[in-house]
């Protein structure tokens, strides 16, 4: 709220400020108003919706789309768009699996390993489909949004080689123990996780000068350059950090399945691209903050939520979340 | 000059009654913000009315209402001594009301000839386009006003003073009875502004009424018959345009304002930056020579398109170089990146603000702060709150930003203060060597005054500033030496003992 007492002069009602807040924080308004809306009209209509059950679920399903999203907003605040984050999920969850399996068959009194060496790849692997992702935007300047679409389709044919189609067992028991359904203190542990990402990406965007230079390359290119920000870094960075924040959650993803799916995570870019432009992030770059896209998050797995509550099929669903992203962006601008 | 001088003193009834438009007590107000009020103008036949003020002084709401831009919120308008309801620019249009704003509405990917043509196109019989009588037209309008443009070419690939042209051309195109020219010279070259000079003559002959907004306070006599004078939002008076400068500048700031220009250093010291016979690899750059000493400020002129502004991106490592040498402190130099530039000390600060120079969604404190991370004394991979607010209030008190509003975005803010934020940019790290390109564009008199007394600063404290403008009088009136470039190449050298502007103009041409 200090924003508010700043740039609003004194005012003789509280009229005038109020619309002065609205005017300078439309995005926030727009969101909140979604959210306590939703919020509302799901605890009216949807049983067992308002549950502390129910609350916890969702804070357990949002996890994934939560981390996705944040990889999102990295790449959206320096000016470009990842559409491959989804198919680098299944890459991940494959190519974690692949070799947890394989090292747990060679070995299998060491699961520590097994999990530890998959891991390592799968994050390996994610981290280079983004630096491909940058060197094609930022060095070969081509539009991010071809750039991602087409490694999108070539990763995806990467996972299909790499597993035929099928999923992928013979994963150490522990895996999914601790990394889909184990618990901290009562708390799930990929809630932990997600929660440590909120943290990490909160602080590089707000307290580094990494965040201030992706803040400042999104904003204006060129005058970033000429002030002396080395934008082709930057923006490379962003997009690696997008592939290992997609592939950390393919791995979330893979420990909570059980299992190395090719088939998941298409549904991720539009649903990360609507939890950012909800939460106010500018498509055209530079703008956007990271508990905002928190809120935008949790409101798209509560929509989600109360339909499933309400019995609502999954094809309607996906229309709905189209619904609301265009909703969104209607109100947002002007 | 004298009998339209004299109009003036004429009696106001009896302008009114010949008047083509006439403004009666308008105003437009924003929620409580009176933005403009009780303006009354009359805009005679074959007059060229000049609109004076600083930033924000009302002078865009007023041309954007006679434009059929914007609507009043009180008073009227009169054409022909009738009551018009401007409410489109489409009826302002059909009034014979044309305006050339500053925000150019041309279409980047389509040729000169077509953007003319834009909403009159001319079509054959069968419906199609007729694509070279279009493209004749726009060559002969082109011809008449003795503009230096290409009909074929494409918008988006002309500089920003090519575009203006392009602008001028489809508003003139229709022989208007009212036109308006808001800083129609800022990024013209002499040239040009010459030719357009000399279109407006012509116009004022056949009758037209000529509203002309400028911030360069020569042009007023050269090229005025009044001028009327705003400041925060209210008519202050209309007087003649032979009304000498000093007595304008306190009409519009309601000050009595001394010189302008900072007094300059006597003593130089050595040589911070030495160019020889730079060239660069794109050929904008041909064979460019000179020195900048410690505590001097050194003037590059030239036309727009003679490689000055090219040579100080250049030299800043935005742009490749094909051979020559450049020298920082007598150490050899040549940047790939502008940070590497930075690094060592070096500066430059681009024209165009809006596209080059500034993220305009973001506040004006990150924008001003954005190098100190990497360079200078903040030096940091964390930010550290405190010490950056310190920094920008400071950078702030440096070149008189309001920091009270260094939070608001950019883009709120007047272009005069937005040039503020650009050239602060440069000061939150050690810089020894100032590279300035047009840094007053758009910026009204008051601003200037701020901008021009901080070079002063800045040369004093033994920086090196080599100033790239096409506003010949800023750099007569700041320079120690003025250097010339055409095609390429540095020309001709004045130091400031023998500055003549005849003189100096000859160098621009050959």
């Amino acid at each position: 709220m200090n924003t508010m007492t700043n740039s609003v002069p004194a005012a003789p009602s509280a009229k005038p400020a109020a619309r002065a807040w609205l005017r300078t924080h439309r995005s926030a308004a727009v969101l909140l108003f979604l959210f306590i809306g939703s919020l509302v009209i799901f605890s009216a209509l949807a049983p067992g919706f308002l549950t502390l059950e129910n609350f916890t679920n969702v804070g357990r399903q949002s996890v994934y789309l939560l981390i996705v999203s944040l990889a999102q907003l990295l790449v959206l605040i320096c000016g470009g768009l990842d559409l491959s984050v989804g198919m680098i999920v299944a890459l991940s969850s494959v190519v974690g699996a692949t070799v947890m399996a394989a090292t747990l068959a060679a070995m299998p009194d060491s699961p520590v390993l097994a999990m530890l060496a998959g891991s390592s790849v799968a994050l390996l692997a994610g981290g280079a489909t983004g630096l491909v992702n940058g060197w094609g935007t930022a060095v070969m300047r081509i539009p991010a949004f071809m750039m991602t679409l087409g490694m999108s389709s070539v990763v995806f044919g990467i996972t299909l080689f790499i597993s035929g189609g099928v999923p992928i067992y013979g994963l150490p028991p522990e895996f999914g123990s601790t990394f889909g359904f184990g618990q901290l203190a009562g708390v799930p542990i990929p809630v932990i996780v997600a929660a440590l990402m909120v943290a990490l990406v909160y602080g590089l965007l707000e307290w580094t000068r990494f965040g201030r230079h992706l803040y400042a390359t999104g904003g204006n290119l060129r005058a970033a350059e000429l002030s002396g920000v080395r934008t082709t870094r930057v923006m490379v960075t962003a997009f690696v950090l997008s592939g290992v924040l997609s592939a950390l959650c393919g791995l979330l993803l893979t420990a909570r399945l059980d299992t190395g799916e090719s088939n998941i995570g298409s549904s991720l870019p539009l649903e990360s691209i609507a939890a950012c432009v909800i939460a106010g992030v500018a498509l055209s770059g530079g703008v956007g903050r990271t508990l905002a896209v928190v809120v935008g998050t949790l409101l798209i797995v509560f929509v989600q939520n109360g339909m499933n509550l309400m019995q609502i099929g999954a094809y309607a669903q996906t229309m709905v979340i189209g619904a609301i992203l265009i909703f969104a962006m209607a109100l947002t601008r002007r | 000059m004298s009998g339209l001088g004299n109009l003036a003193a004429r009696d106001a009834e009896a302008s009114r009654g010949s008047a083509v438009l006439s403004v009666r007590g308008l105003g437009k107000r924003y929620g409580t913000h009176h933005a403009l009020r009780g303006v009354n103008l009359d805009l005679l036949p074959g007059e060229v009315h000049i609109l004076f003020g600083e930033n924000g002084a009302g002078k865009s709401t007023l041309i954007s209402m006679i434009a059929g831009a914007n609507q009043p919120s009180d008073g009227h308008i009169e054409i022909d001594g009738g009551r018009v309801d401007l409410d489109t620019v489409a009826r302002a249009r059909a009034l014979g009301v044309r305006a050339v704003f500053q925000e150019f509405s041309l279409i980047p990917h389509l040729s000169v000839a077509d953007n003319i043509a834009l909403g009159e196109e001319a079509v054959t019989g069968l419906g199609f386009l007729a694509k070279s009588r279009m493209r004749a037209r726009a060559a002969s309008l082109i011809g008449d006003l003795g503009f230096d443009l290409d009909a074929d070419a494409l918008v988006e690939s002309l500089s920003r003073g090519k575009q203006q042209m392009v602008e001028i051309c489809k508003a003139v195109g229709q022989a208007p009875r009212v036109l308006i020219l808001d800083e129609p010279t800022a990024s013209l070259s002499e040239h040009d502004t010459q030719a357009l000079f000399a279109l407006v003559r012509r116009l004022k002959a056949q009758g037209t009424a000529i509203v002309y907004i400028t911030h360069r306070m020569h042009e007023i006599p050269a090229i005025g018959d009044r001028v009327t004078v705003l400041r925060d939002g209210q008519m202050v008076a209309t007087v003649g345009a032979d009304t000498p400068e000093d007595e304008l500048i306190r009409l519009m700031t309601g000050r009595t304002v001394s010189d302008i220009y900072p007094e300059p250093v006597t003593t130089p010291g050595p040589v911070r930056l030495s160019l020889r016979r730079l060239a660069s690899a794109d050929g904008c750059v041909v064979d460019a020579s000179l020195d900048v000493r410690a505590g001097e400020i050194v003037g590059l002129a030239g036309l727009v398109g003679c490689g000055k502004s090219e040579l100080g991106q250049a030299v800043f490592g935005m742009g490749k170089l094909a051979s020559g040498e450049i020298s920082l402190d007598g150490r050899t130099v040549r940047f790939k990146h502008p940070a590497e530039a930075i690094d060592s000390g070096l500066w430059y600060s681009p024209p165009d603000r809006k596209r080059d120079g500034l993220a305009l969604m973001r506040p004006a404190f990150d924008n001003m702060a954005l190098s100190s991370l990497v360079f200078g004394r903040q030096r940091s991979r964390l930010r550290r709150p405190r010490s950056e607010t310190a920094l920008v209030s400071e950078l702030s008190g440096r070149v008189e930003f309001p920091f009270g509003r260094s939070r608001e975005s950019v883009a709120n803010f007047s272009g005069g203060n937005q040039q503020k934020v650009l050239l602060a940019k440069g000061l939150a790290q050690d810089i020894d060597v100032y590279i300035f390109d047009e840094p007053t564009v758009g910026v009204d008199i008051g601003a200037r005054q701020a901008i021009y007394k901080y070079f002063g600063e800045l040369s004093a404290s033994g920086a090196a500033i080599l100033l790239i403008s096409s506003d010949l009088p800023e750099l007569l009136g700041l320079s120690h030496r003025l250097l010339v470039m055409r095609e390429g190449r540095t020309v001709a050298e004045f130091v400031r003992a023998d500055f003549d502007q005849q003189a100096i103009l000859e160098q621009f041409f050959e």
